[in-house]
């Protein structure tokens, strides 16, 4: 595996710890009272820099919302969450979209794009919103890796869900963000076009050095990743390295029983 | 029943989204009720006034007019001789008469010679304290005038003006100026209209109004127990014989309603009409509403329609919304209307015509015909985007939101648009070439509700260039985010197009005016440039005033000036040589040398010579008309004097804006036929200085007159501002009410805006999750409202420039042969459009910041 030392940064040199992202005993609770819903239950975890990481757990498990919580979407109810070494919990609307904009990419599981601007302009317009020229060569290489070269000019209607996904893999990398976050990626799509979109992934990581989180329900995903974290009912209650697809599928069937016989 | 309650949920959960429109419908069912409401009360306010101040039987001199006012121009009230009280006392039937004298001819200043007539136009009346007027008028401080130096007032214009017992008043008429001091202060126990009422006592009334006692302008006859005023009337009648005048109170009092309902009527019709522009603006506004909101719904009404309702059920759902809507505003403007009213009446309050809101008068047809107007008009604007509910195919349940673009019905509205267009500008140019300008004026409105039209119908095709092309000048600075808010505007060009349409209409109007207003004064004062050779134009800005003799006298006596010309109207019978009798048809005199004070071209003939004995010009019309040469012979039967047979010695030009139309003749020629005592006053004077005195005898004449402040001494700077001011504060009157158009409009922008930004909830919940600020968003919104407002500006301003050109090329024959295009005002408006827009965007800015990003990504 490609060592975290190679990835091209922009600004900063050296002294990066191993770990792009943290949380620490972070709480995320949902109103007050009896009806108090705990999402987040005194979370650990961190995200290694360089690392495909999968967030996995039935619905309901909070997954999503750890997700949000780490890419400053959502506030914490307690607790810290540090983006290399900046503390995010705390900080304020105007900052938090600065960071947003600046050091993280996002793909979601659908309605990635604007409809009124072409694949191009929506995969520059983090840095075009931040009023930072794109790099030339980074953007034809990650253009060229995600195989749209010949869709620039199209706008999203015109594309598939699979092309429009890559559109929205190719955004996220191309400012180089510190850290990408995937809401279930290819939660929308037929298998051939996630295992497409999951392999430009993998490869980011392997390629470009690329940071990744991403949450999913699909063991097949989660075998893309490095490494496999489990959910349930607020928790960290297991991690996996080095999935494949059936130790992952196992390991949920075991959740999955646990749960019913609890 | 299961229609009328998803309507029902559908109307009260978008409740939000339905305000808006609820609010125009309201805003323009409120302008109209509040007219309605308004007249109505004017009319109750003047009914009992007229009620409670006519006697059971008026007798007046042959001369008076049916409202007992001074029609005459020769500044004195027709009289008729004491004897007649006596008469009439005779006659059976009546109880009491009593004669009195009163005038509306006269100007009242007080002791700094400062007008004290009212500035709204209502009459100022000096005339006897009578048994009559006393039954209206309490004295509530003072005393009645009983000796020739005293006078009392009124107490609204005594409050007005801070008029105190003691103070010193003038009366100025033609007989001279007699000066009183305040005995006492009245005031109306019922509402007074505005008049400005002054009492002398009565043999002081008759000497200061008419010169000489022992007569009367009106006899008060009041009738004894049982008997009817008609009956009291034909005593009388029978009595005095012809020659007089008499009427019953119910005759006096319904001329006298006759002629404040033809001005209420001018001022209601006028406000309908823009309560009627308000509300096509409206209808723009709900079409879009209503439109979007199907957009919306879309997946919504394919589920409705894949469990089986019918196409005309959808259809019917989405009326029956528009039908709450139309009742919810309609009934809120009835509310706001009668709000309206009473704040209408304040208004004319502070302008000096005191309404009480005891009048308020509500007529049953008011609400009704709010509510029949906000109903069926918010109904009809519905029924397109219903149909297009139902037209919702049952698979749009399973597909992706959005309305799927219609490429065919885009080529039918091209070329709709483009024939009504073009059918319009033939119109208009029909109008410009037009030989007469009645033809002209149908073609005119022929072109302007066809480009109208066509400008509406062809909007979204024009959206798409002309957004472009304000992005390209104007949104580029902002970089990406300007880009986006072009994006968005040209994302719906229906939608961009209509709501831009609604702005437009106001604009256009605004635009037209404003070319037409500023050509006139262009116009006239090129024509005063080119034909006015004198200095000085002395008159009075009140129509009905006229130059006393004594004024004349002063200004004749002023020096520095090299001549003095008069310059008097009146009417005449005319026989013409086509054997046509023309009844009251007007006549100027003037003195010869009016001929060199106003070049006026002429077609045949000099018009110098229309001033020798006997003689006189008409203009080219007129004479084409009657069959009318030079040389041809006029008779010419005066008004309270003989005939005369008047040759015809020039003809001149139709075309003038000043003076147009003016018959002229020598006041030599119109003292021979018209005796002393009838003759009518000048009208204007005109006063040329000698060289190089131009700036002294300017400034002499000032001060000659600064006895008669009712006359304005003005060089032609001076008169051109007048001319200026006068059409500017017409123009301002007419903009004003054009504000309630616009108003709606802005609330369409708003409405297509902050629906815009729920339908972008999601793209903008991804923006913001992708790194777009609050600061970068919001301004994405205000952009985008921006451009829309401006290409409804652009819109309009182009098409009333066009419509105001063209009438200016038609009223060309008219005389209004300059065109002036007031281009600070158009800017103007263009830039304030783009403030308008920024205003617009506010709201939907803030709520689209405020959206919560994650609320917005997440997925259903």
């Amino acid at each position: 595996m490609t060592s975290a030392v190679t990835i091209p940064r922009h600004g900063g040199t050296g002294g990066r710890t191993a770990v792009a992202a943290r949380a620490r005993q972070v709480v995320k609770a949902y109103g007050a009272g009896e009806t108090r819903v705990v999402a987040l239950d005194h979370v650990d975890v961190d995200i290694a820099r360089g690392q495909f990481t999968a967030i996995m757990g039935p619905s309901g498990s909070g997954k999503s919302t750890l997700m949000h919580c780490l890419a400053g979407l959502d506030t914490v109810t307690s607790g810290q969450i540090y983006l290399d070494e900046t503390e995010i919990t705390g900080l304020k609307d105007k900052k938090l979209t600065k960071l947003r904009r600046d050091r993280i990419g996002f793909i979601f599981q659908a309605f990635n794009l604007l409809p009124t601007l072409n694949a191009l302009e929506n995969i520059t317009l983090p840095m075009d919103i931040a009023g930072r020229k794109p790099d030339k060569e980074w953007l034809e290489r990650v253009v060229t890796t995600v195989g749209l070269a010949d869709r620039l000019k199209h706008r999203p209607t015109q594309l598939s869900g699979g092309q429009q996904q890559r559109v929205a893999v190719a955004r996220a990398l191309a400012a180089r963000p510190e850290i990408i976050f995937g809401d279930e990626p290819t939660g929308n799509l037929d298998s051939r076009a996630g295992a497409e979109v999951l392999g430009f992934l993998r490869r980011s990581v392997d390629e470009l050095g690329q940071t990744i989180v991403m949450v999913t329900h699909d063991p097949v995903a989660a075998s893309y990743a490095d490494r496999v974290l489990y959910l349930a009912d607020g928790r960290i209650v297991d991690e996996m390295f080095k999935p494949t697809a059936d130790a992952v599928l196992d390991r949920m069937k075991d959740f999955d029983a646990r749960g019913r016989t609890s | 029943m299961t229609v009328m309650r998803t309507s029902l949920r559908n109307f009260f959960a978008h409740k939000g989204r339905m305000a808006l429109s609820a609010v125009a419908v309201l805003l323009s069912v409120a302008f109209v009720c509040g007219t309605l409401v308004f007249t109505d009360t004017m009319n109750t306010t003047f009914d009992k006034l007229f009620a409670a101040t006519s006697s059971d039987v008026q007798v007046s001199a042959k001369g008076a007019s049916d409202t007992g006012e001074t029609t005459s121009d020769t500044g004195k009230p027709p009289v008729m001789p004491a004897s007649v009280l006596g008469k009439i006392r005779h006659a059976q039937g009546v109880k009491a008469a009593e004669g009195t004298v009163f005038s509306t001819k006269a100007t009242v200043v007080d002791a700094a010679k400062d007008d004290l007539s009212p500035s709204s136009g209502a009459p100022t009346i000096v005339g006897g304290w009578n048994g009559n007027d006393a039954r209206t008028m309490k004295i509530t401080s003072g005393t009645a005038p009983r000796a020739p130096g005293q006078i009392m007032v009124d107490a609204d214009t005594a409050d007005k003006h801070h008029l105190k017992l003691g103070d010193e008043i003038g009366v100025i008429t033609t007989v001279g100026t007699h000066t009183a001091r305040i005995s006492g202060i009245a005031t109306f126990t019922v509402t007074n209209p505005g008049a400005a009422i002054f009492y002398l006592d009565t043999r002081t009334a008759q000497r200061t109004l008419v010169g000489r006692t022992g007569v009367y302008t009106n006899v008060n006859v009041t009738a004894a127990k049982g008997v009817t005023d008609d009956g009291l009337k034909k005593n009388v009648m029978a009595e005095l014989g012809g020659g007089y005048k008499v009427q019953t109170a119910k005759e006096v009092a319904d001329a006298n309603q006759k002629q404040v309902e033809s001005f209420l009527n001018v001022m209601k019709y006028a406000m309908l009409g823009f309560a009627g522009i308000a509300f096509l603006v409206g209808i723009f506004l709900i079409i879009n509403t209503f439109s979007m909101l199907v957009a919306q719904r879309t997946r919504e009404i394919g589920l409705m329609r894949a469990i089986g309702s019918s196409r005309k059920q959808v259809n019917r759902s989405v009326l029956a919304e528009a039908l709450l809507l139309g009742v919810v505003g309609s009934v809120l403007g009835v509310g706001a209307g009668v709000g309206i009213a009473v704040g209408l009446m304040k208004l004319m309050g502070n302008m000096g015509m005191h309404l009480s809101t005891d009048d308020l008068t509500v007529a049953w047809t008011t609400p009704v015909i709010g509510l029949l107007l906000g109903v069926v008009v918010t109904v009809l604007a519905a029924y397109l985007p219903a149909r297009r509910a139902g037209k919702v195919s049952p698979m749009a349940a399973l597909r992706d939101a959005g309305a799927p673009s219609d490429a065919r019905s885009g080529w039918i509205r091209a070329l709709v648009g483009a024939v009504l267009t073009a059918a319009g500008g033939m119109g208009l140019y029909a109008a410009a070439t037009a030989d007469k300008a009645k033809d002209g004026s149908s073609w005119l409105g022929l072109g302007i509700v066809l480009t109208l039209i066509g400008f509406v119908v062809i909007g979204p095709l024009l959206a798409g260039g002309l957004v472009r092309v304000l992005s390209a000048v104007l949104l580029r600075v902002f970089g990406p985010v300007g880009r986006m808010a072009e994006r968005n505007a040209l994302r719906n060009p229906r939608r961009t197009g209509a709501t831009g349409a609604a702005l437009m209409i106001g604009l256009a109007l605004v635009a037209c005016l404003s070319v037409v207003g500023s050509s006139m004064v262009a116009s006239a004062t090129d024509q005063l440039d080119k034909t006015v050779g004198t200095d000085f134009i002395i008159q009075s800005d009140k129509d009905q005033v006229l130059i006393t003799p004594q004024a004349v006298q002063v200004i004749k006596a002023t020096p520095g000036l090299a001549r003095i010309t008069e310059y008097k109207t009146t009417v005449a019978d005319y026989t013409t040589p086509d054997g046509q009798t023309l009844k009251d048809t007007d006549i100027t005199a003037a003195d010869p040398s009016y001929a060199s004070d106003l070049r006026k071209k002429t077609v045949a003939g000099d018009l110098k010579d229309a001033y020798l004995p006997d003689s006189m010009s008409v203009h080219e019309k007129f004479a084409k008309a009657h069959g009318i040469h030079l040389g041809s012979k006029v008779t010419v039967a005066f008004k309270n004097g003989s005939t005369a047979h008047l040759t015809v010695r020039a003809i001149t030009s139709s075309d003038d804006v000043i003076d147009q139309g003016a018959k002229y003749t020598s006041i030599a020629t119109l003292d021979k036929y018209v005796p002393a005592d009838k003759r009518p006053l000048d009208r204007l004077v005109f006063a040329t200085a000698e060289d190089g005195q131009q700036a002294a005898a300017y400034k002499a004449l000032k001060s000659a007159l600064h006895e008669y402040p009712q006359y304005k001494v003005r060089d032609q700077t001076d008169y051109k501002k007048a001319l200026k001011d006068q059409i500017g504060q017409l123009l301002n009157m007419i903009y004003g009410l054009l504000a309630l158009a616009i108003i709606v409009a802005v609330l369409g922008v708003v409405n297509t805006l902050a629906l815009s930004v729920v339908e972008r909830t999601r793209e903008i919940g991804l923006m913001r999750a992708i790194g777009l600020s609050r600061r970068q968003l919001r301004r994405m919104i205000r952009l985008e409202s921006v451009v829309i407002a401006l290409f409804g500006a652009l819109l309009g301003l182009g098409l009333g420039m066009g419509w105001g050109a063209t009438a200016q090329k038609l009223l060309a024959l008219e005389g209004l042969k300059v065109l002036d295009i007031p281009w600070p005002t158009i800017v103007t408006v263009f830039v304030g459009s783009a403030f308008v827009g920024l205003f617009a965007a506010l709201i939907p800015a803030f709520r689209a910041g405020r959206m919560n990003v994650l609320n917005a990504i997440a997925t259903d």
